[in-house]
């Protein structure tokens, strides 16, 4: 029996091998590509969800200021992790992590090896047993013997030592502190949100207060929210009222501290990946749309499969009525076609699978994630369950229902109720190509965003500057800007703390006069030299910049938003004071963004300082090689120790965007692969209608008709189709997009054009798609259509 | 009332039959109150002219179409409201169908058409071969059993039809126009096959429009505009 209906399925395949071809292409890359996307959603989904306690933990965040300014940091003060396990019932354990910037280099024996910034931590001995980071070796209860003890990961372990046991072995930082491996950590998942190198004990931080400062030791710095502070806390305790506990806390201990500042709230774990401290999507919006694509296309490849299916259906009518007359009840022509389904689905897949084995380093590289597609992995399977019953069940009960239920009599007299079932086709062809023109609507506004954000005038100029941590460098700066400015191919030199493409910190610690006492106001705080203004290109809307002259240091420069926002009234010469510093308002600069066109420009001030750590070198496309040369040349001479390193700020400019830009080249490739299956299918439905009306158009060429006239009447069904699409997805798309746009301040603008555009394109595509079937079609000598009747 | 000639068995009994066919602007009555009965074993031809209903009759009696009204009575049970369901079913145990055009399965060679209403009716693999290969030997295509069916001449295809007809062994064979595609040395062939058959006991009952076909049968009902006109017996 089984055997009987792989047989006839198989033998059904191969006969009809331009059918079977095309219900095959299609299915392989609908599945390929629906997998591969649904790998990366779980992917997405499963951030730090390998930690068994990961409902329990949760991080602490913290809101600061109210209304129009109100910011939530993702980072909490060191007391917070300190009280929280003192003094607030429900919380069980508390682990800090604080990325460490204490070091550049770590040197064992004569290997030296330069450290990526943010990859060094100081962790909470908690960190070990609160979290799933497993020790290879090394003790978890005590992960550090004493405060010269460092834990590092597998393969910072395989970097320095090689295959040597690393324990016991020591390290050198920046060639001045000696650190002892105690511990060797698994390497951290791809898919957690802490990761790094190196782990150092809180102490050594807890050490760097030497309680000579303002804020006398970590456990009572309530002013710098720069820890990344992790409660485990029992599962019964209430999140909002740890929160409030903590804020609480914080106000009893801070003088002068603002009810609406520093007010903590619990983050989940799991959360932490897909969402930003406030709770709006980060992440997550990018999974939702991409799980709707990787549903589309499977949905569109299952249109194909259901549409050849149905409309082969009515040429197979005569087989099935046979197959009826001489005994075969709906069951078995039921079974026989989920059969001809399942043959078809497991060539597919098994190509499917091939494919995704192939195209997974290129998928890689274009996400920017390390995926793995096993086929011995649950995960894969889930995923693989999933789209299969669901294409399964789409695609094969409706044409199994519809062939096993033609009346014996009328089906072999070739009188099918075929109308029906042909508006549910047509219904399904204008699904299918509403959801492509909906893909391609995506894809132009999504392209012209990114292009919008790579040619938007920012205000500032960043084109050929590079940027070199100074290290040794800084102590000499004055004479390496002058030797390097008599390079012809140096045009100028500048320092300054802060980066003008995305600039990271913000204060809160100013006083100008008339400022209302409970006002938050956050600014971005520039350290910069008497040449950064000039060299950046940044525009002077009043006053003037610095000179360099002993006074500049009480001078300081406002941009026009921390103008309006601080309310003050023509403010050059006005009091302003930034942390310690009492100094006036000398300059107001034109807006410029210094960070991501996602974020409104805030307020940003310049404050003077004569050098900083970070040095710009401004040099020209052609030249670039040799100005990098040449500040190797310092480099060299004063930081012998350090791999040389530099930036282009373009390159910096684009990471900023990276997110962006590979959800532009995804969304690309989605569009087109949704269009490509859809063409298939039409062209599928195309060469049917062309052989189903064969005699048809042969008799109408005895009569008479051009090839003209047979062409259009085989394409206008068709286009009217694709019309109809246009109509429904256009609405749709726009309001979807629109939506995606809001997340960027700065945006283009939506135009009817970009609809007509993509209606367009998708009519061109449609339309050579089927005329080439139609002109075939109408091409054909008559005679012979007429007789093979 | 015409009566069959058999009367220790009488296997159908259609009384006052009627079946229309409505399309938007006419309806046709295919059937018009027609009564007939055919006895276990017979051999009937029914003839008449274009149009008069023979093939709409022969759908009936073979339940893959249901009349409008009047009584179907097969084996003393009353069919004309039997489901679809129902119908298949006495359908796949009791009938064999031959056509005009074969209708044979063009993807399935000889052998496994043959074999298609053993598999539809449960029979075992073993036995399905035993009786497939017995009953292609008797329509002497046992040689072409691999062959797909476009490699045959049409005798040989009416042929693997009546092969596919017997082999589930059917009380009752409906051939409509059995012989209307085939040359009269092929047509000739298939009639002594069919009358080979109800010797062996097998009723028959067989729409043509042949006098010289329709002489091997014992009996001729002519139709005209859906009634029974006249009834010729066989000597
Ligand atoms: N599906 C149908 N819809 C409408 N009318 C039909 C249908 N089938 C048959 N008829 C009509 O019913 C009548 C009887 O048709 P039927 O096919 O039984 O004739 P027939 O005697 O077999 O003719 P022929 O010798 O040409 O095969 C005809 O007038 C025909 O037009
Ligand atoms: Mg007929």
């Amino acid at each position: 029996m089984l055997r009987n209906y792989i047989t006839t399925a198989w033998r059904n395949l191969v006969n009809k091998k331009f059918y079977s071809a095309i219900n095959i292409i299609g299915l392989t890359i609908g599945l390929a590509v629906g997998m591969l996307i649904l790998i990366w959603v779980k992917d997405e989904l499963s951030y730090d969800k390998f930690n068994t306690r990961v409902d329990e933990i949760y991080k602490v965040n913290a809101s600061i200021g109210s209304g129009a300014t109100k910011q939530v940091w993702g980072g909490a003060p060191a007391p917070v992790a300190f009280f929280a396990l003192k003094e607030v019932p429900g919380v069980v354990n508390a682990a800090r992590v604080i990325t460490s910037y204490d070091y550049g280099t770590f040197r064992y024996k004569d290997k030296l090896l330069k450290e990526d910034y943010g990859k060094l931590a100081y962790v909470d001995d908690a960190f070990f047993t609160m979290f799933d980071y497993k020790l290879l070796k090394g003790n978890a209860k005590q992960p550090f013997p004493n405060d010269q003890s460092v834990i590092i990961t597998e393969s910072a372990a395989k970097r320095y030592f090689g295959d040597a046991d690393p324990i016991g072995k020591t390290i050198t930082g920046d060639s001045k502190d000696p650190y002892t491996v105690s511990g060797v950590l698994v390497d951290f998942p791809a898919n957690s949100s802490i990761s790094g190198d190196m782990l150092f004990s809180m102490n050594v931080k807890k050490k760097q207060y030497n309680g000579k400062g303002y804020w006398k030791s970590m456990d009572e710095d309530w002013g710098n929210y720069y820890t990344q502070t992790f409660l485990q806390v029992r599962p019964d305790a209430s999140t909002k009222a740890i929160g409030d506990k903590l804020t609480k806390i914080h106000m009893a201990h801070q003088q002068g501290i603002k009810p609406t500042d520093g007010v903590f709230m619990l983050q989940p774990l799991a959360d932490i990946h897909l969402y930003k401290p406030d709770g709006s999507q980060a992440g997550m919006q990018i999974v939702k749309v991409f799980s709707i694509v990787a549903v589309l296309i499977l949905l569109i490849a299952c249109i194909n499969y259901i549409n050849l299916s149905t409309a082969r259906a009515m040429l197979r009518a005569k087989e099935v009525s046979v197959r009826k007359i001489i005994g075969a009840d709906r069951k078995h022509l039921f079974i026989q076609f989920i059969m001809e389904t399942v043959l078809c689905f497991a060539i597919a897949l098994l190509l499917a699978f091939s494919l995704i084995y192939a195209v997974m380093p290129v998928y890689n590289n274009i996400a920017g994630k390390q995926m793995h597609f096993d086929l011995l992995n649950a995960n894969v399977w889930q995923v693989i369950a999933l789209t299969i019953i669901v294409t399964l069940v789409a695609s094969s009960i409706y044409p199994a229902i519809l062939l096993s239920s033609f009346k014996p009599i009328s089906a072999l007299k070739g009188k099918i109720s075929g109308a029906g079932n042909a508006t549910f086709r047509k219904v399904l062809v204008v699904c299918q190509f509403a959801f492509s023109i909906g893909l391609i609507i995506g894809t132009l506004i999504i392209n012209r965003q990114l292009n919008y954000i790579q040619s938007k005038q920012l205000g500032y100029d960043r084109e050929h500057i590079f940027s070199v941590e100074m290290h040794g460098m800084q102590d000499h700066y004055e004479a390496i800007r002058a030797g390097l400015l008599t390079q012809r191919e140096v045009l100028g030199v500048t320092t300054g703390d802060n980066s003008v493409v995305n600039s990271g910190s913000t204060t809160g610690d100013t006083d100008w006069d008339g400022k209302a006492p409970d006002v938050s106001f956050l600014i971005h705080p520039f350290n910069i030299d008497k040449d950064f203004i000039s060299l950046f290109k940044i525009k002077f809307v009043a006053g003037a910049g610095f000179t360099g002259s002993k006074s500049d240091t009480a001078h300081f420069i406002l941009n026009e938003t921390a103008v309006k926002l601080a309310g003050i009234k023509d403010p050059i010469g006005k009091r302003f004071k930034l942390h310690d510093l009492n100094g006036i308002i000398i300059g107001i600069v034109k807006d410029f963004h210094f960070a991501s066109l996602k974020q409104a420009i805030e307020p940003s001030i310049f404050a003077y300082r004569p050098t900083s750590w970070q040095m710009y070198v401004k040099t020209t496309g052609k030249d670039a090689p040799a100005a990098i040369k040449a500040v190797g040349k310092y480099w060299q001479q004063y930081n012998a120790n350090f791999p040389y390193e530099y930036n282009f700020l373009d390159d910096v400019y684009n990471n900023m965007y990276k997110t962006e830009q590979q959800t532009g080249t995804l969304f690309n490739i989605f569009a087109c692969i949704a269009i490509f299956i859809s063409c298939l299918g039409l062209f599928g439905l195309a060469t049917y209608t062309a052989q189903v009306k064969i005699k048809e158009i042969g008799i109408r060429k005895v009569l008479g008709a051009s090839v003209a006239n047979i062409t259009t009447m085989l394409s206008k069904d068709f286009l009217v189709l694709v019309v109809i699409a246009i109509v429904i997805a256009s609405p749709i798309a726009w309001f979807a997009m629109n939506n995606w746009l809001q997340e960027y301040v700065y945006r283009v603008d939506l135009h009817w054009w970009i609809m007509a555009i993509a209606g367009g394109v998708a009519i061109l595509i449609a339309l050579a798609t089927i005329s080439f079937q139609a002109i075939k079609a109408a091409l054909t000598n008559p005679v012979k259509s007429l007789r093979s009747e | 009332m015409l009566q069959g000639m058999f009367q220790e068995g009488q296997m159908i009994k259609i009384t006052n039959l009627e079946k229309f066919y409505r399309t938007e602007e006419v309806e046709t009555i295919a059937l018009n109150k027609l009564s007939m009965e055919v006895g276990t074993g017979e051999f009937v031809a029914i003839m008449g002219p274009s149009g008069c209903g023979k093939s709409t009759l022969l759908n009936i009696l073979g339940m893959l179409d249901d009349p409008d009204d009047g009584s179907y009575v097969f084996n003393d049970i009353e069919v004309a409201h039997f489901n679809e369901r129902k119908r298949a079913d006495l359908r796949k145990h009791n009938i064999g169908f031959v056509f005009q055009s074969f209708n044979l399965i063009d993807e399935l060679t000889v052998f496994e058409n043959v074999e298609l209403p053993l598999i539809y009716t449960g029979v075992p693999a073993a036995e399905r071969v035993k009786r497939v290969e017995e009953v292609l030997d008797k329509m002497q295509i046992m040689h072409r059993r691999n062959h797909y069916p476009q490699q045959l001449s049409g005798g040989q295809q009416q042929r693997v039809a009546i092969a596919r007809a017997v082999v589930n062994k059917p009380k009752l064979i409906l051939a409509d126009e059995p012989t209307g595609n085939l040359d009269s040395t092929n047509g000739n062939d298939v009639m002594e096959l069919l009358t080979d058959l109800n010797e062996q006991g097998t009723t028959i009952i067989m729409v043509t429009h042949s006098e010289h076909d329709a002489r091997y049968s014992h009996r001729i009902i002519r139709l005209l505009d859906g009634q029974a006109v006249v009834e010729n017996i066989m000597v």
